[in-house]
């Protein structure tokens, strides 16, 4: 009797445990919701978008939205292209009160508010040092870096946003050696943007990513979003991964975004506003908080502070997931983002953990 | 061990090479390139097939090449000329892009471990 229980027993497993064993990766894959996901180019680089459960009518108005929205503050804020921004700069070198929208005003004293909080290492004031550079050109420059002397003249005349008068209505300033550059921080501002336009759209899952900068929202179906950070020293090749909670903005800023060589050496776009020269002690910075605007400047000020001075930065800018990769190879890291970081090459790099921020 | 036991064995080794390439393995070669031009359109043109494909942009022609289930710029119309220091790409989801004459491509297909990439 025993025995004849166990043989139905086996005969039925069998057959059981094979169709379950060939339907479960099947069963997974084919859930009916779908990523859609499409690229294009605006703000100087390939925008893409990720949505997840949204039928491809809606989603194509998705993406013409999100472009529509990138479109608009491209136009407004290209730091040399005509703009809002270029008839801003114009108005101030003159000396002149500039009439501003309110959404601009905002975008501009925020802009303030981050620079005093990093101390003025991300400081937009200093449009004129890196048009010195050559970097107000959507070509990368060939070099040679510009006369130390040009460098000096402008370090000297020491543009900050705090010579900047911002009312909800006009804008003054009162060093004409100001010129406005919100090229760290428009991209975390215009995804965010862009991030809100699908909200209100009523799109729940999605990720907006220009080049260095990404925000998103909800999740892929039953996991989070999980994204790759670019390993910096290589064109190519992904070296640490994060999966997102709802509403993160992840921000890099890096010395391999543009750059030129001469004679040896890398002048790369994110000049150090106090030597006048780009930054040298870190290769890369990646802050991730639900602002982007804020990670974007952060990531920016953060690299240009370097192993020396980056905690204290992060601290004044109220940011506590940050990724730095030093000069010298190391990983530095806030416990907050040590904890989620998942490191993609071998061997994993040497990390230096921070103290909490 | 009964026939049965077989069979459950034979489908278990079976499946485990399946189950591996569907959950462990990353960065599996791609299968086609996506490629983007100024005008947003988009063309995949499979890894399989060698071939030099001529791409118009604002500054000029980007040419690209497909060999070996790779895929590259080959020269692009720029001055940095990042697009053509990037080298082959074979990967899924290796990407690079030129940017001053708006062409970008992506590989497709192998196994997309991200869902987007910060760089």
């Amino acid at each position: 009797m025993h025995n004849v229980c166990l043989t139905l027993l086996r005969r039925a497993i069998a057959p059981l445990a094979a169709a379950l064993l060939i339907a479960l990766p099947y069963g997974c894959a084919r859930a009916p919701e779908q990523v859609y996901k499409t690229q294009f180019f605006t703000l100087g680089t390939v925008v893409d978008v990720s949505l997840w459960g949204v039928d491809n009518q809606r989603a194509a108005d998705a993406v013409k939205t999100v472009e529509n929205v990138l479109n608009e503050v491209h136009r407004r804020w290209h730091a040399w292209e005509p703009s809002e921004l270029t008839r801003i700069n114009a108005g101030l070198a003159a000396g002149q009160a500039v009439t501003i929208s309110e959404d601009e005003s905002q975008v501009l004293q925020q802009a303030k508010s981050l620079a005093e909080q990093s101390e003025e290492l991300f400081n937009p004031a200093i449009g004129k040092l890196i048009g010195l550079w050559g970097f107000h050109s959507s070509d990368v420059p060939k070099g040679p870096p510009p006369p130390q002397a040009d460098i000096d003249r402008l370090l000297a005349a020491q543009a900050s946003m705090a010579d900047l008068t911002i009312d909800a209505t006009t804008i003054r300033s009162r060093n004409p050696a100001v010129e406005i550059d919100l090229g760290a921080v428009a991209k975390g501002y215009g995804v965010d943007l862009a991030i809100d336009a699908l909200r209100k759209m009523g799109i729940r899952n999605a990720i907006v990513n220009a080049g260095g900068g990404l925000h998103a929202i909800g999740k892929h179906g039953n996991r989070p979003w999980r994204i790759g950070i670019r390993e910096p020293t290589h064109a190519s090749g992904i070296i640490a991964s994060v999966n997102l909670r709802d509403d993160e903005a992840v921000h890099t800023s890096g010395n391999y975004e543009r750059f030129y060589d001469y004679q040896g050496r890398r002048y790369h776009h994110i000049i150090d506003p106090r030597s006048g020269y780009p930054s040298s002690t870190a290769i890369s910075a990646t802050v991730i908080h639900r602002d982007g605007a804020l990670a974007d400047a952060a990531a920016t000020a953060i690299m240009i502070a370097g192993p020396q001075k980056w905690t204290e930065v992060a601290r004044r800018m109220g940011v506590s997931q940050v990724m730095m990769i030093g000069a010298d190879k190391k990983v530095y890291m806030t416990p907050a983002m040590a904890q989620r970081i998942h490191f993609e090459i071998s061997p994993a790099p040497e990390v230096v953990t921070s103290e909490p921020l | 061990m009964r026939r049965a036991d077989y069979i459950v064995l034979i489908f278990a080794l079976v499946l485990l090479p399946v189950l591996y390439g569907t959950y462990w393995t990353r960065s599996a070669p791609g299968q086609a390139v996506r490629i983007i031009d100024a005008t947003g359109e988009e063309t995949i043109v499979p890894l399989t097939q060698d071939r030099h494909l001529e791409i118009k942009g604002p500054l000029g022609v980007s040419v690209i090449e497909i060999h070996d289930g790779a895929v590259r710029f080959v020269s692009s119309p720029c001055s940095g000329k990042l697009c053509v220091h990037a080298g082959w790409l074979r990967n899924g989801n290796d990407f690079t892009a030129c940017l001053p004459n708006r062409v970008s491509i992506a590989v497709v297909g192998g196994t997309e471990g991200y869902d987007s990439i910060n760089f």
